[in-house]
């Protein structure tokens, strides 16, 4: 039954894990309408310039960690305005399709400036913390900690300022946002620059517990479109219940079966859901 | 009418061409494609191999060159992909004139064989040991190591003989990786040793958590690791994490001595192995490959570097014992020039003796090179250990422990 657990919460883990990696990305389709499938890359991006002001420049990880989100923030704007803002008037189809480049053009990108090879970050060892049976490192803890306020943050922002609020009328209608005089073009910034730090906060994690590789950010794109579509596109609170329900199952069906299998299951719960309720976990909330 | 002199002037041109071919390659000497992972995950190791490549076309040139002429190289990256490789092949084919590819890995020398057959040039790879060349290698398409069969019969041999009461199987979910611990693990089976766990996981993951926590409940004595850096450098860090204090024996891909910069040396030093193809460094024909990379790169040979340098000899030698500069005449030879004849070193002792008529039987640095029907040699393999932050070797595991 120990045994069982641990699976439990690891899978915990995996789904606070994956609601990092995919909050951002459903907060772009909520209000910019498109998959950003470059979204994966910025994890890339943030967990390399950590690394680079960590192992390169010597830094403590704190401040690594906080130059790589704001890097990435900033990047994540920038190629929001350059690439996407001239054709957004094209519809989300092309949008989606034109992310696929700049997925590629990112990663080349972190390929033709990292190199070849593996790197970890000059931080200690996770420590594990042990309970009831059961195991969780340091470093497991903060990603669980990280989740929890980011989708926190996220609410109270959408929910209490005046930005968020003018995000929030922008996704549900924009035509009609612009015709009560919602700045456009600045809620758009903000929105860019809040789905990419939130990118960059993954990307920081992925730096802290996995070993990068300059493919690796790219290698989460399946799970994160796993979750945002079980979540139901465009919804932000059912991320948290979908990322959860993905990383369970995904790590608990290697109790029964082989874990060769993981990536099958997130995918095979994403069906399963959605025979039921096509609409995704958010069901009529959607887009709301 | 003018179809028919169309195609005569065509023929003409043709036969022209094919005519003035030799002379061509004569002139300007033959172009060896060097087609490897330079970026990527197995990066390190395409470096290694185009380098040691080199330094073998540097000495066959020094000697003299092949009777086609000088060599020369053309370096491309296949990014680890089959795809990538694919282009390049045909980039170096078509518009170099390659008629030779050494260097590819296992997934891109699979996807090369019905180019190299179509194309009639020679494929050649220092390490890629998928079993799937057992079955359609040999014809254009040939290696300087042995199959991954080899590596999972010498880890399972080391493991057996270590004396270990149980011991856990962490897979990369590749063919490369499953094919030898199916090997390792008959042999683990054979010599009574419990088998905790045999895991297949899938690389590119995060976090390898829920792989280990059934290993990890079992401590085994010592975990049997077949992975990529990127996985086995997180597999490594979460069982120390959990506590595991037992030993490992990791595969090639691990050999490298950057993994002691990316994972604490107190995790590994005196309790991790690593298994790999190696070439025996008793043999004086490997000495003499090691002092020569010591004196050209101020460098011990990487790993697959000796390999890597008798596929720039094999190819050498085979243009020197072919009647023609083709992918084609080498392909006829090669096998000849390794097998049953007069034993030779080196590049100038193999040319002195083709000179003089006689058939030859090429022993290189990597060791005895006998290709057999599917193009692969016996191999030979090195159990290292971690001490002090670095491998260091520990055994020893010549082609002949496994007959």
């Amino acid at each position: 039954m120990t045994l069982f657990l641990q699976f439990v919460l690891t899978g915990l883990v995996t789904g606070c894990f994956l609601i990092l990696a995919t909050i951002g990305f459903s907060f772009t389709r909520r209000v910019e309408g498109f998959l950003n499938i470059a979204h994966a890359e910025l994890l890339g991006v943030s967990a390399f310039a950590t690394w680079g002001c960590n192992k390169l420049l010597g830094w403590h990880i704190l401040p690594s960690a906080a130059v790589g989100i704001v890097v990435t923030a900033f990047a994540g704007l920038a190629i929001g305005r350059i690439v996407y803002d001239p054709i957004r008037r094209l519809g989300p189809s092309v949008m989606l399709i034109t992310s696929v480049g700049v997925a590629y053009a990112i990663g080349g990108t972190i390929d033709a400036l990292i190199g070849t090879g593996i790197r970890t970050l000059d931080i200690p060892l996770a420590t594990s913390i042990r309970f009831w049976g059961l195991r969780i490192t340091d470093y497991q803890l903060i990603v669980v900690v990280l989740a929890i306020l980011c989708s926190a943050s996220l609410a109270l922002f959408l929910n209490r300022t005046k930005t968020g609020l003018a995000i929030r009328a922008m996704s549900a209608n924009p035509e009609l946002a612009a015709s009560r005089g919602i700045d456009v073009k600045k809620t758009s910034r903000a929105t860019w620059l809040i789905s990419s730090g939130l990118a960059g906060v993954a990307g920081v994690m992925l730096g802290v517990i996995a070993t990068l590789s300059t493919d690796i950010a790219f290698h989460q794109i399946l799970q994160i479109l796993a979750v945002a579509i079980l979540a139901g596109l465009g919804s932000l609170y059912a991320v948290i219940v979908s990322g959860l329900i993905v990383g369970v199952a995904m790590d608990v069906s290697v109790f029964w079966i082989p874990a060769g299998y993981r990536p099958l299951v997130a995918f095979a719960v994403v069906i399963l859901v959605l025979l039921f309720r096509p609409q995704g976990i958010a069901g009529s909330a959607s887009g709301k | 009418m003018t179809f028919a002199r169309s195609g005569a002037a065509l023929a003409a041109l043709t036969t022209a061409l094919t005519a003035v071919q030799p002379a061509f390659a004569q002139a300007d000497g033959v172009t060896l494609g060097v087609l490897v992972p330079l970026t990527g995950e197995l990066g390190e190791f395409g470096k290694i191999v185009a380098d040691a490549v080199q330094l073998g076309v540097d000495e066959v040139n020094a000697a003299g060159g092949t009777k086609c002429g000088p060599l020369r190289t053309v370096v491309a990256d296949t990014g680890g992909s089959a795809e990538q490789a694919i282009r390049e092949a045909n980039k170096m084919i078509d518009s170099e004139g390659a008629v030779a590819i050494l260097g590819p890995a296992s997934g891109e020398m699979v996807a090369l064989v019905d180019l190299a057959k179509r194309k009639k040039t020679v494929m050649m790879s220092p390490y890629a040991g998928t079993i799937t060349l057992n079955e359609i290698g040999g014809d254009y398409v040939y290696r300087t190591v042995s199959s991954d069969l080899g590596d999972g019969a010498a880890s399972g041999m080391w493991l057996s003989e270590k004396g270990y009461k149980s011991v856990a199987f962490l897979i990369q979910n590749e063919e490369s990786t499953i094919s030898p611990a199916q090997v390792a693990r008959e042999a683990v089976t054979a010599a009574g040793i419990e088998l905790t766990d045999m895991i297949i996981y899938n690389p590119g993951q995060p976090s390898y958590q829920a792989e280990l926590i059934s290993v990890l409940s079992h401590n085994p004595d010592a975990i049997y690791l077949a992975g990529g850096q990127e996985s086995g450098v997180t597999v490594l860090k979460e069982a120390a994490a959990g506590g595991y204090e037992g030993e490992w024996l990791l595969t090639a891909d691990l050999a490298v001595p950057e993994i002691f910069d990316a994972v604490d040396p107190r995790i590994l030093n005196g309790r991790a192995y690593v298994e790999l193809a190696e070439a025996d460094s008793s043999l004086p024909e490997f000495k003499a490959f090691a002092e020569l990379a010591q004196e050209k790169t101020g460098a011990a040979p990487g790993p697959f570097a000796a390999n890597s340098y008798d596929m720039a000899m094999l190819s050498a030698i085979s243009l020197e014992a072919a009647e023609a500069c083709t992918g084609e005449a080498i392909n006829a030879v090669l096998r000849d020039v390794t097998e049953g004849g007069e034993k030779v070193t080196t590049f100038a002792g193999a040319k002195a003796a083709l000179a003089e008529g006689k058939d030859i039987d090429y022993e290189g640095a990597s060791g005895p090179l006998t290709l057999d029907e599917s193009g692969t040699p016996a191999g030979a393999y090195m159990i290292k250990k971690a001490e002090d932050g670095a491998w260091a070797d520990e055994k020893f595991l010549p082609a002949s422990a496994f007959e």
